[in-house]
């Protein structure tokens, strides 16, 4: 199901979003934004509310249409990467159908596709073992906790095996400690798996703690400020007390703070360039 | 396109549609006035009539506001008692359930035989106990129904239960009235009309309809129904009205 | 359960209170034994033969009328709820449709099929389709399924539409087709709110049926009995209470039913769901 790649997961090239063009009511929620997120690469998408973040990650996914600019995902627009599932999605709230089974609910997008029942049943049943939760196939989402439901939602976002995940704050509704036990999880899957992560955040050391860049945005219109690398090599429990992770999260804040000076409208930014 | 042209021209093109294809139907079928009469001959009849219909209707009409007004004070009151006293909510709540499965109507006979038949009462009795039902059910719903939050931020504030019903459970239970009122409305017209079938005074729409169709006067008796449903429709959209009126902030997507 | 019973005591009690307060007091509607017969007498005429000599007691007669009118009032519910559903899955899908035919269907719970029912009895009688005879019993399940279907139409519209815009957004990120996203999202999505929604249709169904069954007189159901029984009601007064007994069960009947459904549909889900 998935092929290698070596062009740009995402490529992102001038886009524009305008909500109600025209209207009294207009907002410019994406203006003339550019960006590269390479193969493999774990991107996160940081800023306060309104900078377009979550608005941009629509974009990828298709879900919403640029007004204006090209979105080229996996090699191909990004409305032919949808049509082909060339990306999984993971969104705040685990959405999960409560009356399916938890397995169930991992073989929908199978299902969606046509696979047959035995082939998606033992795909289930991997991806469960991937999250640990194979001991819940045939229990009820509600049956489950928060951090439990989200990671049902992550095996559901890696069913047809993408080569892109696109996930949109999907800790945002937990607690301190599951959040940071989940980001382990999705670095470990992502260690195991290989795939190209777009991830949007609130959460500075969240964004520093997973990501390869971070992407700095602020509103008014969508733009990106800034693009802080981040070098901290694999990740373990004692990265979080590390005196360059500090580093990295003042990096980050300062550049929220519009501090870093690099407030370019049209920055291309590719591994090695920064 | 205006928001509101929008919204009205579908159901009128709907509406066009329908009332043309029927006429259309009945003209080249050649359908006979007793079995389908066309919209124009209806329209003639109640144009013909039109004094002789607008009675009835003001007869019905007055019924059935009658058996609404009662209905929604008793429904509310007891609404009310039962939100204080749960001992009445709990023997309340099954027999408004078993009750409301229950055709009311049935019950006219009875009360034509209990109260002067001669009169309205009987019929404006059953309109109050079929109105009686989805105004008590949504009244206690929303006086019961109120965020927990707020009822723990009166207890923190020291406030007496009467404060609580005062300040929180009654404006909260007003959206709730209204949609138990948009239930009742055009059913106090329904059990007006129906109310007259079993006897008593003739001037109403329900007997009058009884009556033409009886006398296979069907082009007369579909102007007495359209009459019907256009007093069901004023109540209901009087009833809309008072809805704007006391919540603005609902929504207009979905007012049901 | 004990509450309803509790509450099934509390009115007989009042009914007997007020027959002796009436019997003290002048009130303004008539409390003696001819309108409002005593409990006992009411139970005892159950027992009595329907008409003088016949084998046939009264019970016996309600209760197969009941369940006539019963199976007549599930037939127009069927129908009723099938065309409801119908009908929401077009407006949902279609916002034409939904914003040219919701006004009619609100609308249509203002037109007084009921009083219509002589009308429509007597269209109905000329009318054949195909080798089958349109006959009495027809329209008054046609009735009922009028009443029953507004109610359904709205609660399945209402639960069709809705699952939140990140389930909506799931979908679309999987390329559903809109009959994958009716089929595995909308409609196991609006459970929830088809549950109250048949309740009520089909207690609609059975007021539909009993009234139709009153006001055009189809032998069979327990309406006509009502009719006949209110008749004599000078010589016999209790009979009439029976008979309405009996449409109150057909009611209760039908509920029991429909609650069975309901706890069919939702066995599987989490027990707060109920819209």
């Amino acid at each position: 199901m998935s092929t290698p790649m070596t062009s740009p997961a995402v490529q992102a090239e001038g886009v524009w979003k305008v909500f109600n063009e025209g209207q009294p009511n207009e907002v410019t929620a994406l203006a003339d934004l550019t960006l590269d997120v390479a193969y493999g690469e774990f991107v996160a998408l940081i800023g306060p509310s309104g900078c377009g973040k979550s608005t941009l990650l629509r974009v990828i996914a298709d879900l919403t249409h640029a007004t204006k600019g090209t979105m080229q995902v996996a090699g191909m627009s990004a409305a032919e990467a949808r049509e082909q599932q060339r990306y999984g999605m993971a969104f705040q709230q685990a959405a999960l159908f409560d009356w399916r089974t938890v397995r169930r609910n991992v073989e929908l997008p199978l299902e969606l596709q046509g696979v047959s029942k035995q082939d998606r049943s033992k795909r289930a049943m991997e991806l469960l073992e991937m999250v640990q939760l194979a001991d819940f196939a045939d229990h009820r989402p509600w049956e489950l906790s928060g951090g439990m439901q989200q990671r049902v939602a992550i095996a559901r976002s890696l069913a047809v095996d993408p080569p892109l995940l696109l996930m949109d704050e999907p800790f945002g509704a937990l607690d301190e400690m599951t959040r940071e036990r989940m980001q382990n999880e999705l670095l470990r899957i992502r260690k195991e798996t290989g795939k190209s992560i777009v991830f949007v955040t609130h959460s500075i050391p969240e964004a520093v703690y997973l990501s390869d860049r971070v992407v700095v945005m602020s509103p008014r219109p969508g733009r990106i400020t800034d693009i802080v690398p981040v070098n901290l090599g694999d990740r373990n429990e004692d990265t979080r007390e590390d005196e360059r992770f500090f580093e990295a999260v003042t990096a980050v804040r300062e550049a929220l703070r519009g501090n870093r000076g690099l407030a370019n409208s049209d920055m291309r930014a590719r591994i090695g360039e920064v | 396109m205006s928001h509101r042209l929008r919204l009205i021209w579908p159901p009128v093109l709907v509406a066009l549609v329908f009332l043309g294809l029927w006429e259309g139907l009945v003209a080249v079928n050649d359908i006979k006035p007793y079995l389908l009469p066309a919209p124009s001959l209806i329209v003639t009849n109640l144009s013909d009539n039109f004094s002789g219909v607008l009675d009835a209707a003001l007869y019905t009409a007055y019924t059935a506001l009658l058996g609404l007004m009662i209905g929604l004070l008793v429904g509310t009151a007891i609404a009310l008692i039962a939100s204080r006293l749960m001992v009445v909510n709990k023997l309340a709540t099954p027999l408004a359930a078993g009750l409301a499965a229950v055709p009311i109507i049935a019950l006219t006979p009875i009360l034509n035989n209990m109260f002067d038949i001669t009169s309205r009462t009987p019929r404006v009795l059953v309109t109050v106990i079929i109105v009686f039902f989805p105004i008590f059910v949504n009244v206690t719903r929303g006086l019961l129904q109120v965020q927990p939050a707020q009822l723990e931020l009166m207890r923190s504030l020291n406030a007496s239960p009467s404060r609580v019903a005062r300040l929180v459970r009654i404006p909260n239970a007003i959206p709730f009235f209204l949609t138990g009122m948009k239930i009742a409305a055009p059913l106090s017209v329904i059990a007006a009309l129906v109310a007259e079938y079993f006897g008593g005074p003739q001037q109403g729409l329900g007997s009058r309809i009884a009556s033409s169709a009886a006398n296979t006067a069907y082009g007369r008796a579909w102007a007495y129904v359209v009459a019907a449903i256009a007093v069901g429709l004023l109540f209901y959209l009087a009833t809309l009205a008072l809805e704007r009126l006391a919540t603005p902030w609902t929504g207009r997507a979905r007012s049901v | 359960m004990g509450w309803a019973l509790g509450g099934v005591l509390l009115v007989v009690l009042m009914w007997e209170m007020v027959k002796v307060v009436g019997s003290v007091i002048p009130l303004p509607f008539d409390s003696g034994d001819q309108a409002m017969p005593h409990v006992w007498t009411m139970i005892q005429g159950a027992s009595q033969p329907e008409v003088r000599g016949s084998d046939t007691t009264v019970f016996q007669a309600v209760v197969s009328a009941t369940l006539r009118s019963l199976m007549l009032a599930m037939g127009g519910f069927i129908v009723g709820v099938s065309i409801g559903l119908l009908l929401a899955v077009i407006m949902q899908r279609f916002s034409f449709a939904e914003r040219g035919l919701l006004p009619f269907v609100i609308a249509s719970q203002t037109v007084p099929l009921i009083a219509l029912a002589p009308l429509i009895v007597g269209i109905g009688n000329r009318v054949s389709i195909g080798p089958i005879q349109w006959n009495t019993t027809y329209s008054v399940m046609f009735i009922a399924s009028y009443l029953a279907f507004f109610p359904l139409s709205v609660g399945a519209l209402r639960g069709l539409q809705a699952p939140t815009a990140t389930h909506l957004e799931l979908m679309r990120s999987y390329a559903a087709t809109p009959r994958q996203t009716l089929r595995k999202l909308r409609f196991p999505a609006s459970v929830p709110f088809l549950v109250p929604a048949l309740k009520v249709s089909a207690a609609a169904a059975v007021v539909g049926t009993v009234v139709a069954e009153i006001s055009t007189g189809v032998r069979g159901g327990i309406g006509r009995l009502i009719i006949e029984y209110a008749r004599e009601m000078t010589a016999s007064p209790a009979k009439v209470y029976v008979a309405v007994f009996g449409a109150i069960a057909v009611g209760l009947l039908a509920a029991a039913l429909v609650t069975a459904l309901d706890m069919a549909l939702t066995r599987n889900l989490p027990k707060e769901h109920s819209a």
